[in-house]
């Protein structure tokens, strides 16, 4: 499974550099990063999305694997949100010269960042294991309440120079690229997407693992 | 190629060899638990 994903993702990455047209508006060749960027971006809501589920879950059912499984999500969740944030200011130095420049979207998914990483603070600063996951998992009902605004709202309140790859006109949501590119983008996100499921089952096979053992050593 | 060419294909190669060194380490770590139990 892994190395599909490597081959796929690898494909992609070839797509993106040498058989997708270049895009009109864009320095030179700024805009493949779009290949990357956005399947991350994506992959980031993706996981915040399964690390509610799993925390209201927990909950309902105080079961220390739905604690793995949104501990596991919040992990894969923070990573992917940096990569896209690393991916974005790179972007932003090719287009405009520097990597970051406070605008409402870098903003807005720095203090994203933020609030996830307070996830793992909380988890790190209580001892016992019950009170810890209680205490995260009510942590990120309320931290995944902030994600849609800071995500798709925030960005689109205020005036970004972020570019937006759909547009809503008379009711319909049409995707502003090229057919060749959006090929790339599906395959990328489709690839990202795999990638996240195999990461995550692996994460959560790993800490009930890690949870077994420690009970035996107890 | 073009400049910012050169350095997108950095990036992204360094991504996906960072994103599947982990994968893969990952799962080893994780055959090893599991074969010690």
């Amino acid at each position: 499974m892994t190395w599909l994903l490597g081959v796929w993702l690898a494909g992609v990455i070839v797509a993106g550099l040498l058989w997708a047209p270049a895009a009109a508006g864009f320095q030179g060749d700024s805009f493949r990063i779009v290949f990357f960027h956005v399947p991350q971006a994506w992959v980031a809501v993706l996981a915040f999305c399964v690390n509610l589920v799993a925390s209201i879950r927990y909950l309902r059912t105080r079961s220390a694997l739905d604690d793995s499984r949104a501990g596991a999500a919040a992990r894969l969740g923070l990573l992917f949100a940096l990569l896209a944030t690393i991916t974005g200011s790179i972007f932003a130095k090719l287009e405009w010269g520097m990597f970051w420049n406070w605008d409402p979207r870098e903003t807005s998914i720095l203090v994203l960042l933020l609030v996830y990483a307070a996830y793992f603070a909380l988890r790190q600063a209580v001892a016992d294991e019950e009170r810890r996951a209680s205490l995260a998992a009510a942590y990120a009902v309320f931290a995944f309440v902030t994600m849609p605004f800071l995500v798709f709202v925030v960005p689109r309140v205020y005036a970004s120079l972020h570019p937006d790859l759909v547009e809503a006109a008379e009711g319909v949501v049409r995707f502003r690229m090229d057919p060749r590119l959006r090929l790339v983008l599906l395959a990328s996100l489709a690839g990202f997407t795999g990638l996240f499921v195999w990461l995550y089952s692996l994460e959560v096979r790993l800490a009930r693992v890690l949870a077994a053992r420690r009970r035996e050593e107890s | 190629m073009t400049s910012s060419m050169f350095w997108l294909a950095v990036v992204m190669v360094v991504i996906w060899a960072g994103i599947f060194a982990y994968c893969l380490g990952l799962g080893r770590r994780l055959r090893r638990l599991e074969e010690d139990r």
